[in-house]
């Protein structure tokens, strides 16, 4: 059964939570360096074609406009060279393409000119008397459209996303076997943070400050500083609040290069603060999908061949793949026979970029799907589908899955939720004139883990400072840093201040991926030996020690606040004590970078189960979600509070998949033409349900000597297949097209 | 946004002579939607006339049971709350409580809500090229373009908007009266008369003058507006836009009609008064049946686009939901 007291950490409240409610959590586009200059775009309004002319005499001449920069006239950095690979500490780019570099415009909403003035209204005011003229190309804009440039990349991001096992073609025309095969479709998708994106670009000499609201200071620092060609720590990168970010802040977009080129070429600090309609166009997005998935098994539900062909975009200047297939198939079920099949075509569209769960979340949601169609056609319980298709090794590298308790998962769902009394039969459960609907998926996400180094100060007085490059999206990142390195450290929580979000600090990966407890927490794990250690040399030269003479290699942490020998935890010595002989006021260690060690004997990779109820009027077919039960096997969880919160935000944003959020295209000119909070639905308080949430298993000490796995995009996956599914039991129609508005359920009454 | 001049007005007459003699002038009330359009680059007023200060709040009863006053500057927050509303007109109250959130209903007035000027995307966003509405002569981008929200009835091939507003609605079926202030003098506008379809000149929103300011709305007395109710189909639970909505008062005197209101919202560019349904429910009885006769005569001269046409069934479905509901209120 659950063993839930062992994997849960206290219960915090976040360390950040009155600067945030009170307004004294800075924001980085808060900051506002003397003289500080305010940048507004000119974007192209067509898809593909160059710029014939532009004409800025008329806004150069408006009040307070410091700088117009083009193609014509920017200052040109170069472009970094390409370092693709997520784990290392070059930054991320999606769009490679310098913004002003050439006349060429790829996809509408391009920058193709910046204003820069003194104050935001100028600069806005300036920006529409900038006259562009265009000669425009016939975009592509669909995936028929550029069937001829369609590629099938190997990888993305180093993992391979086009799969082989056994012979699935041959097990699919296999007549003993019960098929289906049916193709899902999600649209683009936005992630609107509530903080839009921004950079401030501050020069002094060879050197530049940014702050920038990003996922991953160091990445930004290499990026800038590479293709500025400074050494790296010339350019400081300051983040200390990111106000949501899901994935649109992981990578660098053309305005943070943008703003530095403007505050080079008006001579002062340049605020670049993206605006909401461009967060649909400038810093990526969720791809579209099409996906096609065949299922094979035996009567009794065998799974015995899988294969899942997607099909997506990206743009004519990136390359990004939405690798759905490997990460839900490819993972997912024991299955003797799996493919899986990649296909991207390039559009005149801004580049997709990750958003939550990139890969996953499409991928769960289309298998998930088609599970629940195979048990239909099987006649056979979704859940106990599920638990006969358990894989206890990864059905790709068949190596065994480190503390999977996914069983545990269904179980504790399906109890907690009722599912017991589900009738099988679609249409068969009402409540008054309402439709219900009980549907459930599998959720799963991969445990990721980078490379990070923190620097600890500890001071005589018994606080400690603790650093480390890397970022709280809202997360509650602080809170569960400052817990692990209260634990680890053996320092009360009160007395632990932990700082993240500056360059100046320890390498920190990109926050992305779910990597950054356990990796971070690793980190933190180290320097505390590193502490530790340190203090151990102080004692054991102290004749007033009761460690004197020890050997330092001995001596470990024996109880929060005190070091002592391995073996005889008697004779221990306090940190305090130890600094204050010393005449030390505080002892400052920093760990290495390292590479992390790879375990290839284990796959690690956290699982969970969703369990929804779905109410619809028949004749006025809105879906309502009125009731979730998430469980999730994610290894230790540091601080229960936000982890909590990041499973109900996960399946709300799954919600919102499922049934309203959609970002369109006009058709003509490849605009979008849902570009606002208003138009692009994402569930308010009345859409969303009461989420119950519970965590099972085990701590993952396998994976990290922290025991997590990570929490912050498992929570989508699965959520909007569990949704989909809920409105098919309900309502008897399987609609395959998200998101499922009222217009796709009108044939049910 | 363009440099513009801020005036406070001190009095209506002030304000429609700044407005009457500048083309180029708008009113500035709650500003919810004027400033939005401001910052798109749609609206682009030289001077602003604050009305804030006037005295044009009052939510009051008319002399002689003639029925309920509601200022120009009512805020939609107040009317919605208010008791004469909630009581005698429900529908309003619950138009009003179905719109946009509670921190905008708080500064948006009644006289802003009616002027509240379309959310078609193509008009909305000045990249687009094509717009009627915002620019003459310039075509419809939506026509062929994503057409989901867009109008069913009495639209043109120059426009397809809708108005977005629920409040329109609710006032369309309560055959309110639109109280207005020129600088040659007041006039009163039937609700029926103030919205315009959009012929050959789309970017005509309403039949309000250069000069004018709305002072009021009228609702005439109407004892069984009691039995009315407000339906808004959307696609999420709150804060958004009607993909149709329908306002219905009904006088039920022994399970027969008397007589019906209904309007439509999400439908049309202007709320759309559904008078041959309610002539078809004249004399009839209350019964399902019956409205949904009266469904399909109002749908009949429907006509939808590659992504709305979805809306003719849904208005059916919820025109007769709504009569459903006020017939079965107590």
């Amino acid at each position: 059964m659950a063993q839930t007291a062992n994997i849960l950490g206290p219960a915090r409240n976040r360390v950040d939570g009155r600067a945030k409610v009170t307004g004294a959590a800075k924001y980085s586009v808060e900051f506002t360096p003397p003289k500080c200059a305010y940048a507004w775009p000119v974007e192209s309004n067509i898809a593909k074609g160059k710029i014939a002319a532009v004409d800025a005499k008329e806004a150069q001449a408006a009040p307070g406009v410091l700088a117009i920069i083009s193609h014509l006239n920017a200052p040109k950095p170069k472009e970094p060279a390409a370092k693709k690979e997520r784990n290392s500490g070059h930054g991320i780019r999606n769009e490679e393409r310098l913004p002003f570099g050439d006349d060429e415009v790829h996809y509408a909403g391009q920058y193709v000119a910046l204003v820069v003035a003194q104050t935001i209204e100028q600069a806005r005011y300036a920006a529409g008397l900038v006259r562009v003229t265009f000669t425009p190309e016939e975009p592509l804009l669909t995936m028929k459209a550029a069937e001829d440039k369609a590629k099938k990349p190997e990888t993305n991001h180093d993992e391979h996303v086009q799969l082989k096992k056994g012979d699935v073609d041959a097990t699919l025309t296999d007549s003993g076997l019960t098929k289906i095969e049916q193709t899902y479709i999600t649209p683009t998708e936005t992630h609107n943070p509530i903080e839009m994106s921004g950079t401030i670009a501050a020069w002094d000499g060879d050197k530049l400050t940014l702050w920038d609201a990003t996922q991953f200071v160091k990445g930004v620092q290499s990026i800038v500083s590479r293709a500025w060609n400074l050494p790296t720590e010339n350019v400081r990168v300051i983040c200390p609040f990111v106000g949501g970010a899901f994935g649109c802040k992981g990578a660098v977009w053309p305005h943070v290069l943008a703003a530095s080129m403007a505050a080079k070429a008006a001579g002062v600090p340049v605020k670049f603060h993206v605006r909401r309609q461009d967060m649909f166009t400038s810093t990526g997005h969720r791809t579209p999908t099409e996906q096609t998935i065949a299922l094979a098994a035996t009567r009794d539900g065998k799974l015995r061949a899988m294969r899942h062909v997607t099909n997506t975009l990206t743009s004519t200047v990136g390359e990004f793949t939405e690798s759905c297939g490997a990460r839900s198939t490819g993972v997912m079920y024991d299955s003797p026979a799996i493919r899986v099949e990649e296909t991207v075509f390039p559009v005149n569209v801004s580049t997709p970029t990750f958003m939550r769960a990139p890969g996953e979340c499409p991928g769960t949601y289309a298998l998930e799907c088609a599970m629940d169609e195979l048990a239909v056609a099987l006649k056979m319980d979704p859940v106990q589908l599920r638990l006969a298709n358990h894989a206890d090794n990864h059905p790709i590298k068949n190596v065994p899955f480190s503390a999977k308790h996914l069983r545990e998962c269904y179980q504790v769902g399906a109890e907690k939720f009722g599912w017991a009394k589900r009738n099988a039969q679609p249409r068969s459960m009402r409540d008054g004139g309402l439709l219900v609907g009980w549907g459930m998926a599998t959720k799963t996400y991969p445990a990721h883990k980078m490379n990070a180094a923190a620097k600890v100060i500890l001071r005589a007085d018994g606080s400690a400072t603790v650093q480390c490059a890397t970022h709280d999206l809202g997360t509650g990142a602080y809170t569960a840093f400052t817990q692990i390195s209260s634990e680890q450290l053996g320092i009360p929580f009160e007395k632990v201040t932990f700082e993240l979000g500056k360059s100046d600090f320890p390498f920190g990966p990109v926050a992305g991926g779910s990597n950054s407890t356990a990796t971070v927490g690793t980190a933190l794990h180290e320097v505390a030996g590193l502490l530790h250690n340190a203090l151990a040399q102080l004692a054991v030269k102290d004749s007033k020690s009761p460690l004197y003479n020890e050997k330092a290699d001995d001596i470990t942490m024996v109880e929060p606040g005190r070091i002592g020998l391995k073996n005889a935890h008697a004779k221990s010595d306090s940190y305090i004590d130890i600094l204050r002989r010393a005449g030390r006021d505080s002892i400052e260690v920093q760990s290495e970078l390292k590479e992390p060690e790879e375990n290839k004997k284990q796959s690690f990779q956290s699982f969970g189960a969703d369990f929804v109820e779905v109410k619809i009027d028949p004749l006025l077919p809105r879906v309502q979600v009125t009731r979730v039960v998430s469980v999730i096997n994610c290894g230790r969880v540091v601080t229960f509070k936000p982890a909590r919160n990041q499973i109900i935000g996960g399946v709300n944003m799954g919600i919102g998949m499922a049934l309203m959020e959609a970002t369109e295209y006009d058709p003509q000119t490849g605009l979008p033409v849902i570009r606002n909070l208003a138009d692009y639905h994402v569930v308010t308080n009345a859409d969303a349900p009461v989420i119950d949430v519970t965590f099972v298993g085990e701590p993952d000490f396998a994976f990290n000597p922290i025991g997590c796995r990570g929490i912050g995009e498992i929570g989508i996956t699965g959520a909007a297949a569990a949704v989909a599914n809920a409105v098919y039991h309900a309502t008897g129609k399987r609609v395959r097209d998200l998101p499922i508005t009222p217009d796709k359920l009108l044939d049910i009454a | 946004m363009n440099p513009f001049s801020y005036t406070r007005a001190v009095d209506p007459q002030q304000a429609t002579s700044v407005i009457g003699s500048n083309a180029s002038a708008k009113i500035l009330a709650g500003g919810t939607n004027l400033i939005d359009l401001m910052k798109m680059g749609v609206e682009r007023p030289t001077q602003l006339v604050d009305i804030n200060r006037l005295p044009l709040t009052q939510i009051e009863e008319l002399p002689n049971g003639g029925g309920v006053r509601i200022g120009g500057l009512a805020r939609n927050s107040d009317v919605a709350e208010h008791p004469l509303i909630v009581q005698r007109y429900p529908v309003l109250s619950q138009a009003l409580l179905a719109g946009a959130s509670p921190q905008l209903r708080n500064l948006a007035t009644t006289g802003g809500n009616l002027l509240q000027r379309t959310r078609c995307y193509y008009f909305y966003d000045p990249a687009f090229p094509q717009c009627n509405k915002r620019q003459p002569g310039s075509g419809c981008g939506a026509l062929n373009g994503f057409n989901r929200i867009h109008a069913i009835l009495g639209q043109s091939e120059q426009c397809i908007a809708t108005n977005p507003s629920d409040m329109n609605v609710a006032l369309a079926a309560l055959d309110a009266v639109v109280q207005v202030q020129g600088a040659k003098g007041a006039r009163s506008i039937p609700i029926g008369d103030f919205h315009r379809l959009p012929g050959d000149t789309p970017n005509i929103d309403t039949n309000l003058q250069a000069d004018e300011l709305i002072t009021a709305v009228d609702l005439p007395a109407i004892p069984f507006a009691t039995r009315s109710h407000y339906l808004k189909i959307r696609d999420r639970a709150s804060y958004a836009f009607a993909l149709v909505s329908v306002a219905a008062v009904l006088d039920l005197q022994n399970g027969k009609i008397n007589g019906a209101r209904i309007a439509l919202g999400g439908v049309a560019h202007k709320p759309w008064r559904a008078q041959k349904a309610e002539a078809a429910l004249q004399g009839q009885t209350a019964d399902e049946k019956t409205f949904r006769a009266a469904a399909e005569a109002e749908l009949a001269a429907a006509k939808g686009y590659k992504h709305n046409s979805f809306k003719i069934e849904l208005a059916k479905r919820a025109i007769v939901r709504a009569l459903s509901t006020a017939a079965a209120m107590a």
